[in-house]
């Protein structure tokens, strides 16, 4: 298949890998000339600029590289604040954002974490364009 | 090929005003036009950097200020980079005269980001996140920030008292800056003391909200003789594109910001030591830091010690004079202006029109102008009016 055959259901595309997510599965692009993890995958390296780019699973255990609080959200995230976001390093070497589900003070980097996925809320699901309201939200767990 | 100099510079009030975005426009142009021919009998092309449509539900702003100045039909067209926006127009205007196409042309940006309060801007500026991800976890301006900012305090001996140094030095040239949204001086605990936001960084560690507009004639240097004001020649000019989502850039490495700054040398024939003054793009205190860094002026890790005078800096770092004009965080932010603010700031520098805050000697200028988390875009350029080389 070529990327001009791409379709909601290939994990290169937003949909496909929130298809996945929803399941559990985390799915990387792999560069299969320099190696690059890219997370969501999509179907050209920004590293490298090659476009043999492979879909693998990527371990959802990983550490805490940076983070923060939110005290001062978006409308949409009002109810939600202070907040926890971090950015994780993956096990298989990938970066991805996300909340942690953790307090702000109890938080380092270095931190063990693990993805969690789950169904988003009745509030998510209200501010979410329509393409997105079944999309799965992912949340960083502490190990 | 046609020299591209900025022969004129205007702008409105910066802060919380009364007039729409379309009225500062007027104001910062009236400025840039004092004395001059009338925007039509000279003006041959519009650039106009604008954050957002949600502050006023309007896009269309390259046709609406080109109506505003009396420009019917010309080429004009907003220009979009979030914070970048500015600098863009200002090199899309530096292009089309430097390749002959345009004699002159006037680059401006508006941005009346106080419509829909904190609260709208905070999710205006939102936008400049990837969707996907990003958004969708609940990130903000100050948050993508702190995450830098952790990183860099990790990674190096900075302190947050380093951080809100920086802060208390863009405070104190504020306060002789009549520009200026917030012309006074802080001290640091003032700023240690202040809200969380997103820590490490507090809330005077950002800049603020606020309205404001500017305006930036480019000419070539043979039209900007027969206007007859002062000139000062856009010697260089760089940009460039990195991925949107933070999480997957070198995070207190600004390649970006590297990139651009040493494309703007290269073309003028400088580099980063012959830098007298620089305007950089301080959106958050880090980035003052991390951007010192990046374009040459400081050591890896040392960036932080901008706030202190040349003399007092560690052993290979520039003299330069970091943000004369108290900077994003003092002078102002209205998104889509801050980029030719930043060339305003440098044009009066460089003319002997800075006042009290005049840096001594001041020849050549660097601005450096981030849209998105820090290098998601950005663009530099050289302002000199030294003898080209």
């Amino acid at each position: 298949m070529t990327d001009a055959d791409l379709d909601a259901s290939d994990p290169r595309t937003l949909p496909g890998f929130f298809d996945a997510l929803a399941d559990g599965d985390l799915l990387g692009g792999v560069c299969g000339d320099c190696g690059q993890v890219l997370l969501p995958p999509r179907p050209t390296c920004y590293a490298c600029g090659s476009r043999a780019v492979a879909v693998e699973p990527q371990s959802p255990r990983g550490e805490i590289f940076t983070y923060t609080a939110v005290h001062t959200p978006p409308p949409a995230f009002a109810a939600d604040a202070p907040y926890t976001v971090a950015v994780v390093e993956l096990a298989d070497g990938g970066r991805l954002l996300g909340r942690v589900d953790a307090d702000y003070d109890d938080v380092s980097i270095g931190d063990p974490v693990e993805l969690a996925v789950r169904e988003p809320t009745a509030d998510e699901r209200e501010i979410a364009l329509d393409y997105e309201e079944d999309w799965p939200v992912h949340v960083f767990e502490p190990r | 090929m046609p020299e591209p100099v900025i022969a004129s510079v205007g702008a409105s009030p910066l802060g919380r005003t009364e007039l729409p975005g379309r009225d500062l426009f007027s104001v910062a142009l009236a400025e840039a036009f004092d004395g001059l021919p009338d925007p039509a009998d000279v003006v041959e092309a519009v650039y106009v950097g604008n954050q957002s449509e949600t502050y006023e539900h309007q896009i269309m702003t390259g046709t609406l200020l080109a109506e505003w100045a009396g420009l019917r039909h010309v080429p004009a067209e907003r220009v979009e980079g979030c914070a970048a926006a500015g600098a863009l127009a200002l090199r899309h205007a530096v292009k089309d005269v430097r390749n002959g196409e345009h004699d002159a042309v006037l680059a401006c940006g508006v941005e009346k980001m106080t419509s829909a309060g904190t609260a709208g801007a905070t999710d205006a500026l939102s936008a400049a996140f990837d969707r996907a991800i990003e958004q969708r976890s609940g990130v903000t301006a100050p948050s993508q920030y702190a995450l830098l900012a952790q990183r860099y305090l990790h990674e190096t001996d900075a302190t947050e008292r380093d951080l809100a140094e920086i802060a208390v030095k863009n405070h104190a040239n504020a306060a002789r800056n009549p520009r200026a949204q917030f012309p006074k001086e802080i001290d640091v605990d003032t700023v240690l003391d202040s809200t969380p936001v997103a820590p490490p960084l507090k809330l005077y560690d950002c800049a603020p909200v606020g309205d404001g507009a500017a305006a930036v004639l480019v000419t070539s240097a043979e039209l900007a003789a027969e206007l007859d004001g002062p000139q000062v020649r856009v010697a260089g000019s760089g940009a460039s594109a990195n991925n949107i989502a933070v999480a997957e850039r070198d995070m207190t490495d600004i390649a970006g910001a590297r990139i651009a700054a040493e494309t703007a040398y290269e073309e003028a024939g400088v580099d980063a030591a012959d830098v007298d003054i620089a305007e950089v793009h301080d959106a958050f205190t880090v980035c003052e830091a991390l951007l010192s860094e990046a374009v040459g002026f400081a050591p890896e890790g040392l960036g932080y010690q901008s706030y202190l005078p040349p003399e007092e800096r560690a052993d290979g770092w520039t003299d330069v004079r970091v943000s004369p004009s108290g900077g994003l965080k003092a002078r102002g932010h209205p998104i889509g202006a801050t980029g030719l603010l930043q060339a305003l700031e440098a044009y009066e520098q460089l003319t002997g029109a800075a006042g009290d805050r005049a840096v001594d000697g001041a020849e050549t200028a660097l601005l450096l102008n981030e849209g998105g988390v820090a290098d998601a875009v950005t663009v530099g350029h050289v302002l000199t009016t030294a003898e080209a080389p």
